[in-house]
């Protein structure tokens, strides 16, 4: 389960002045639920998921993740619960350009502690199930935008993290490749995973199981839409 | 493994031919530093290695006394000095006698050595030959001459050397020593004293006339005077010149003042050149490597949303930075050992060498380069693993 509480969020202005971007935002996913989160662009969600992911650090307010409060622990705390703990699906993928498929996805694994024939086993089952194992010795710029963003999947969920936060993960897609991402996200979250999605895409909405929308730092429910929750 | 290292050196290309032309530029200047302190450095050691004694006056050495003619019977009274263990008359001669005597380390000289006794030079016991050997006692009309004497007159042993008019066979050629001797004809002082008396018209009438009582054995420009063990050179030398009268005595210690004091404008030069080869090669070097820490620095904000730590990723950086510091600069010591072969390739047409690629040289400059290439990398580091994954990220974007 993921839990945000009162996250406060201040960035400065090139001018000085202070510009709340979370404003005591409360969020609570359980384990086997996809949230949606939408919102217009720059109204925060990124920085919401940043700080949910311990990729940034909140002003105020907690983190916790599965019953710990992770925002309070130390740097190398936080770098050992990130690659234990959660996956990140980027909107332009970030991919190593300097290694290929296959790499890319082992990387998640050399951080936790995961290396050897195991990974590897699993990276190629990962990059089988969605395609692209064919190209595991290719390097990012050799591959479309769908086939890297899949590979981007297969590394965020190489160590099975109880969390998956998803940053507009299907920006950069077609709807083909996007609908992969996204039924790929929801069955995460059918699998077990507190799962986290920032979109602007009206079938992210039909696939989530709550939604929300960011207004002026502030995270408010919203009803799910007829034909949500898959 | 392998390839994994060939993958990441191939990501690093520019960055490494960045250190490989930095580096490049340290050794070539380095090698050339190394060459003319080479150069000082063997003049200094072996004017440290003898006393330096030729007769009072002027004008008649052309050696490394300046001083008049010093004959048998001085020699004689030198040996007698307590201390001195031997002494070896010499005649040095500028080849050309119209070429000015000034530069006298870099012109070409005849010497000519009494080969009945053993060089008294400490540091120079004998001339280390490459080809042939060296003369001995009882030769007559051979030589043997210096690596750029022989390279500039396209000499080798067995060939003939035409001089004062007399053909003399080249029985030896000596190592490159990349120090005056690389310049030297050296030959039998008999010939040396013959060719003295065919380049001295002044000479050859006073000879003639039979108003000077002097014998061939009379004719030379100085004597080289080894000491015995346990005596110090300069109290030695400071001894002949108060039991000797008429000859000039060279104290070493003085003599290798005076040869640092006149190489020190080289001496200046060197420093110069090494500080800016290491200031310019270096900033480069710096410069190149942190410049391609930070241009990964999405990279870096990736590995640490994956979970890498600021151990990891440090030691990451720096294994990276110390495989291409390394690679870099093996290419740049390639490149500047192409360069200088090539150029003294060239400059050996005229028995010139400009550059010296010495052992210390190349393992101080890549052990330089490394150094400098870890701290820029490390340096980078902390300045990458100080931003939030997520600042890292978006800067690299």
């Amino acid at each position: 389960m993921l839990e945000a509480r009162r996250l406060v969020k201040t960035y400065r202005a090139p001018s000085g002045a202070p510009i709340r971007v979370l404003d005591s935002v409360d969020l609570v996913v359980p384990a086997g639920r996809l949230a949606v989160v939408l919102g217009p662009s720059g109204c925060g969600k990124s920085t919401l998921l940043n700080v949910l992911g311990l990729l940034e650090d909140a002003d105020g307010g907690d983190v916790v993740w599965e019953g710990e409060r992770v925002s309070a622990l130390g740097r190398v705390a936080r770098s050992r619960a990130r690659a234990r703990s959660v996956g990140f699906v980027f909107q332009s993928f970030l991919l190593l350009p300097s290694l290929t498929a296959l790499d890319n996805v082992l990387l998640a694994g050399r951080y936790a502690g995961r290396t050897g024939p195991e990974a590897r086993h699993r990276a190629r089952e990962l990059l089988a199930r969605f395609g692209v194992l064919e190209r595991q010795d290719h390097y990012p710029p050799q591959l479309s935008g769908g086939e890297q963003q899949r590979v981007a999947f297969c590394r965020a969920v190489l160590n099975d993290p109880p969390l998956l936060l998803a940053d507009e993960p299907t920006g950069n897609l077609d709807d083909a490749n996007g609908r992969v991402i996204l039924e790929a996200l929801r069955a995460r979250a059918r699998g077990g995973g507190a799962v986290v999605v920032v979109s602007h895409r009206a079938d992210a909405v039909e696939m989530a199981d709550d939604v929300y929308r960011m207004h002026l730092g502030r995270l408010d429910a919203e009803p799910v839409p007829a034909g949500g929750q898959g | 493994m392998v390839a994994v290292l060939l993958r990441t050196l191939r990501g690093y290309a520019f960055t490494i031919a960045g250190i490989a032309i930095g580096v490049a530029g340290i050794v070539a200047l380095g090698a050339m530093a190394e060459r003319i302190v080479r150069f000082i450095e063997g003049g200094d050691r072996f004017v440290l290695g003898q006393i330096s004694v030729a007769g009072r006056g002027m004008g008649m050495g052309t050696g490394f006394t300046a001083g008049g003619l010093l004959p048998s019977s001085a020699i004689r009274a030198i040996a007698e000095v307590p201390g001195v263990a031997s002494v070896q008359s010499q005649v040095m001669l500028p080849l050309n006698p119209s070429t000015s005597q000034f530069m006298t380390l870099t012109q070409e000289l005849v010497m000519g050595l009494d080969l009945a006794v053993p060089m008294p030079n400490r540091h120079y016991r004998e001339f280390p030959v490459r080809d042939g050997r060296f003369l001995r006692a009882g030769d007559r009309r051979m030589a043997v001459v210096g690596a750029s004497f022989a390279a500039s007159h396209g000499l080798r042993v067995g060939g003939k050397l035409t001089l004062e008019g007399e053909p003399y066979e080249i029985v030896g050629v000596l190592e490159r020593m990349l120090t005056a001797p690389d310049r030297f004809v050296i030959v039998p002082i008999e010939d040396a004293r013959a060719q003295w008396i065919a380049k001295d018209p002044l000479l050859r009438t006073a000879l003639a006339s039979g108003g000077v009582a002097l014998q061939a054995s009379d004719l030379n420009t100085g004597a080289a005077v080894g000491w015995r063990d346990g005596e110090e050179a300069d109290a030695v030398a400071r001894r002949i010149a108060e039991r000797v009268s008429s000859v000039n005595v060279q104290i070493p210690s003085e003599l290798s003042g005076l040869l640092r004091s006149s190489t020190a404008f080289f001496s200046a030069l060197l420093v110069g050149i090494g500080v800016l080869a290491l200031v310019i090669g270096g900033l480069s070097l710096a410069n190149t490597v942190a410049a391609a820490v930070f241009e990964r620095i999405r990279d870096f904000g990736v590995k640490r949303a994956l979970g890498a730590t600021d151990l990891q990723l440090g030691r990451e950086v720096l294994g990276e930075a110390l495989a291409v510091t390394l690679t870099g600069g093996a290419l740049g010591v390639g490149v500047a050992l192409l360069l200088g072969a090539a150029v003294d390739g060239w400059a050996a047409r005229t028995g010139q060498q400009l550059f010296l690629f010495s052992g210390r040289l190349l393992g101080g400059t890549l052990a330089f380069s490394v150094l400098l290439g870890v701290a820029a990398a490390g340096y980078a580091t902390l300045r990458v693993v100080r931003l939030s994954p997520a600042e890292a990220i978006r800067r690299g974007a």
